[in-house]
């Protein structure tokens, strides 16, 4: 069941327009990673699913509130983490916590404060004052705060942009961690890497929705299915044997590797290892070769930048 | 729960207030800043100046206002009707207490949030805006409002010390009660509004100080108004300009809430 749903969400800040008829649907538990270009309209899109500002055009659901007219219900329900982590500096990260948790009066603020300090590793720092925490330590912090009052639907805002490896790579550490809870997060980065291994599945934005898929289904959109063999020695009659093989529908080499297309990736690969030892050849390994995203996320960006043009 | 929220906010500006050693400064030194000086000035005139003043015809119609609305000011000696005069200012000069301090810490309340990012943050919360604003106002107007009164306190111990200790019973009067715990609270409140309200709209707190010192301008008036005999201030005079104070403060916060734009803040700072 569809916990968001948007339906042309359209917003223009004068004569700009920041997002253009954006309509998708994420199902509850789902990680959504919204990847984009710079001035994209992600962090745009957040603000309006999130209920900060109103779209122009088209509306949004999000856990059964209009997040153009149910704002104040809709806070209740869903968390967000701005690209700033945005806390008081001279109070303490319990006081923090507690601050923000006060405003939802379903929640046991006390006990909820220290779930989610213990959560993101800040229990025995509890007390101390947030200015003298590092840039990581802040963001986890701030992601507590989004949790707090547990949300139905998590918005993160670029949370690892800006921090060194090893901060981001704990942030990333609890977004799996709530994934593995079955949270629903929609997630912006820029992080290509990072929305591979957190999400479910990725929407490409560039003002419209350019793409909404798992990351293995964009791949196919644009690559086909490749099976590598890799061979201790590559020679002619193997070559030849493989080359009449009826489901392989192209094949080269590539030094001692072979690079065959087939008509059906996972049922013919057992039949080619067998006709390739049959022909004397020796298999070290069979393999599928993966295109990064990243090439899949810039042929979307230059097809729609060529479109614009 | 509006209640429950306006409390919080409260306390989260109470701790940030009082452990920021500049607001802290502010609130605590100022308020006994303005009294000392006025005192000074009080007693530099009255020393150097008081025949001068005496013969002023500014001053004379004044006095006859004082001892109109105090006919027991007349048994007193010239010079000590001119004293009765000038202390009877305090009870405006009081009021600048509250008006400064808001022109100092609330003018930063809601900047000093936009340009931490907090403040995106809360509006993500089911917070509303008037409550938002009303709690951070009254962060600053309680304190302020206490520090008028206590101010008032020591005004009225250093007045003994230097002598003038007879004199208090014509300044510790109705106009001087009314003055304190009707005229400043609503004054407080409405100052701080005013701050908050220009902190919402300002780019940097400077902007905001300036439309915090609407506020100093009528206060400085009443001090010329009633100083030089234009008006004098009666206890049912003060009574009503209290409660327009009161009722302009109610106003300020409905308009500090329709000029608090939510999207352009969170559009804007970043």
């Amino acid at each position: 069941m569809a916990i968001i749903e948007t339906f042309d969400l359209s917003r223009n800040f004068g004569k700009t327009t920041a997002v253009e008829d954006v309509t998708l649907a994420v199902e509850a538990g789902e990680v959504l990673g919204f990847l984009g270009p710079n001035g994209a309209g992600k962090t745009t899109t957040i603000r309006m699913l999130a209920g900060m500002i109103a779209p122009t055009k088209g509306h949004a659901i999000v856990a059964g509130h209009r997040t153009d007219r149910d704002v104040e219900q809709l806070h209740e329900v869903v968390g967000m983490l701005t690209q700033t982590p945005g806390l008081y500096d001279r109070l303490s990260a319990r006081r923090n916590l507690e601050y923000f948790a006060s405003f939802y009066p379903s929640i046991e603020s006390q006990s909820q404060v220290e779930k989610y300090l213990k959560l993101i590793g800040l229990w025995k720092r509890c007390n101390d004052k947030v200015g003298t925490f590092s840039k990581g330590m802040k963001q986890r912090l701030a992601l507590a705060r989004a949790l707090v009052h547990e949300p139905k639907v998590l918005f993160l805002d670029e949370p690892t942009a800006g921090l060194d490896p090893e901060a981001a790579g704990e942030v990333r550490q609890l977004i799996r961690t709530l994934r593995e809870e079955g949270r629903t997060i929609f997630l912006s980065t820029h992080n290509l890497n990072e929305a591979e291994m957190l999400c479910n599945r990725i929407a490409v934005i560039h003002t419209r929705l350019l793409a909404l898929d798992t990351p293995e289904q964009l791949r196919r959109r644009f690559f086909r299915r490749q099976i590598i063999v890799q061979l201790e020695a590559l020679d002619a009659e193997v070559m030849e044997v493989v080359k009449k093989l009826p489901f392989v529908q192209d094949v080269r080499e590539e030094g001692n590797q072979l690079v065959l297309e087939l008509a059906d990736s996972e049922h013919n690969r057992p039949e080619l290892v067998k006709a390739i030892v049959e022909a004397g050849g020796r298999v070290i390994g069979v393999s599928e070769k993966q295109y990064p995203l990243e090439e899949v996320y810039l042929r979307l960006i230059r097809e729609e930048n060529q479109n614009e043009s | 729960m509006s209640r429950r929220h306006i409390r919080n906010i409260l306390l989260k500006e109470w701790v940030l207030l009082f452990t920021d050693l500049n607001s802290a400064f502010i609130i605590t030194l100022l308020p006994l800043l303005i009294v000392g000086q006025a005192i000074l000035y009080i007693w530099l005139a009255f020393r150097f100046a008081g025949e001068s003043m005496l013969t002023a015809q500014v001053f004379q119609t004044a006095l006859q206002k004082l001892v109109e609305a105090m006919p027991a000011v007349a048994q007193l000696p010239g010079e000590e009707q001119l004293l009765v005069l000038l202390l009877s200012q305090f009870n405006f000069v009081l009021l600048l207490i509250p008006t400064m301090i808001a022109m100092s810490v609330a003018t930063f309340s809601i900047v000093d949030e936009k340009l931490s990012g907090s403040l995106e943050a809360l509006l993500a919360t089911p917070v509303k805006t008037w409550e938002l604003l009303l709690g951070k106002a009254l962060a600053g107007a309680i304190p302020a409002i206490l520090m008028t009164w206590i101010s008032g306190g020591v005004l009225l111990l250093v007045v003994s010390a230097v002598g003038w200790g007879d004199l208090s019973g014509f300044v510790v009067t109705a106009r001087w009660f009314l003055t304190l715990f009707l005229l400043t609270p609503a004054v407080a409140i409405l100052s701080f509004m005013l701050g908050v309200a220009g902190s919402s709209r300002a780019k940097d707190a400077r902007s905001a100080q300036i439309v915090a010192l609407l506020i100093i301008f009528p206060v400085f008036a009443l001090i010329g108004v009633q100083i030089t005999g234009i008006v004098w201030f009666t206890p049912s005079l003060i009574l009503v300009l209290a409660l327009a104070v009161g009722i302009a403060a109610f106003a300020m916060l409905r308009a500090a809430v329709r000029l608090f734009r939510r999207e352009s803040i969170v559009v804007q700072w970043r």
